[in-house]
């Protein structure tokens, strides 16, 4: 596995991959977290937070025929990961959430204008 | 594997099960996609297609997302020694902050009371139960002969 990210690279990879993603509208990206154990130290854990499209490379059999040339050029798996120190985690996960909210575009979205009206309508079909 | 309803709830479950095993356990976020078969596909802007056509008026939602699949964040906080795993799903992006900053208070070790999410929600569900469950007794006593049917109309029709 590559060695662990700087925090800059790590962000700009991700707000890659997400948006590279959302703009597919396939595939799923992975965000893990897990505290970095060193035995040796007594002092709070960092965090690893490894990320990854989950890109099995072995092509589909089935679909090999017509994904074949896309998969192929796309079938390198992508994996990254960074590490935050306990001191850091604030900062970082600030900077985390906001560009998680900012790439994954491909979720609903929260529109109280046309929430609300579609709402009253709904409900007035339930009642009639 | 159970999906917990709400994001406190998971937030809180995860804290427990970090607080027993902070060591092993991990949790993952997961963005994806729906994977969809051509017919599926074809399903989904079909039905798009006789929505938009139905109702002229709200042809808000089909512009806003043109016949895109609407992703989910899915989150698991696994444990591999007990095999404990709690998950979440959402759709709404409106969640992925909080639930971010969430996982970020509990990656700095936080427990269920620093998560400040537990006390008053629990609360207002005691406070509730009871009284609902009077008036459904008070209901019954009071329209015992007329049977099932009637109460349940009733019930609905005044609230």
């Amino acid at each position: 596995m590559a060695p662990p990210l700087s925090h800059d690279e790590f962000f700009s990879s991700l707000t890659n991959l997400l948006s590279k993603t959302s703009e597919k509208a396939r595939g799923s990206v992975s965000l893990t977290q897990k505290p970095l154990v060193d035995s040796a130290s007594n002092s709070p854990p960092s965090t690893l937070i490894r990320i990854t499209d989950g890109n099995t490379s072995a092509p589909n059999p089935k679909s090999a025929d017509k994904a074949g040339k896309i998969t192929k050029n796309t079938s390198s798996k992508v994996k990254f990961s960074t590490v935050v120190k306990p001191e850091e985690l604030e900062a970082f996960y600030t900077r985390y959430a906001e560009l998680c909210k900012s790439g994954m575009t491909g979720m609903k979205k929260r529109d109280r204008k046309r929430k609300t009206k579609a709402k009253g309508g709904a409900t007035k079909a339930v009642k009639a | 594997m159970p999906y917990l309803p709400t994001t406190q709830a998971f937030l809180e479950q995860s804290a427990l099960l970090l607080e027993a095993y902070p060591e092993t356990t991990r949790i993952t976020t997961k963005y994806s996609f729906p994977t969809e078969r051509r017919a599926q596909q074809h399903k989904r802007e079909k039905s798009l297609a006789k929505k938009q056509a139905s109702s002229t008026t709200e042809t808000a939602p089909t512009d806003s997302t043109p016949s895109a699949p609407i992703a989910s964040l899915t989150l698991k906080t696994y444990n591999p020694a007990t095999g404990v795993c709690l998950k979440y799903r959402t759709n709404k992006l409106q969640e992925v902050s909080r639930l971010m900053t969430g996982l970020g208070k509990l990656a700095g070790g936080a427990d269920v009371a620093s998560l400040g999410l537990s006390g008053p929600g629990a609360d207002v569900e005691m406070v509730d139960a009871p009284a609902a469950e009077e008036e459904v007794v008070q209901t019954q006593s009071g329209k015992a002969p007329a049977g099932g049917k009637g109460k349940k109309k009733g019930g609905k029709g005044k609230r």
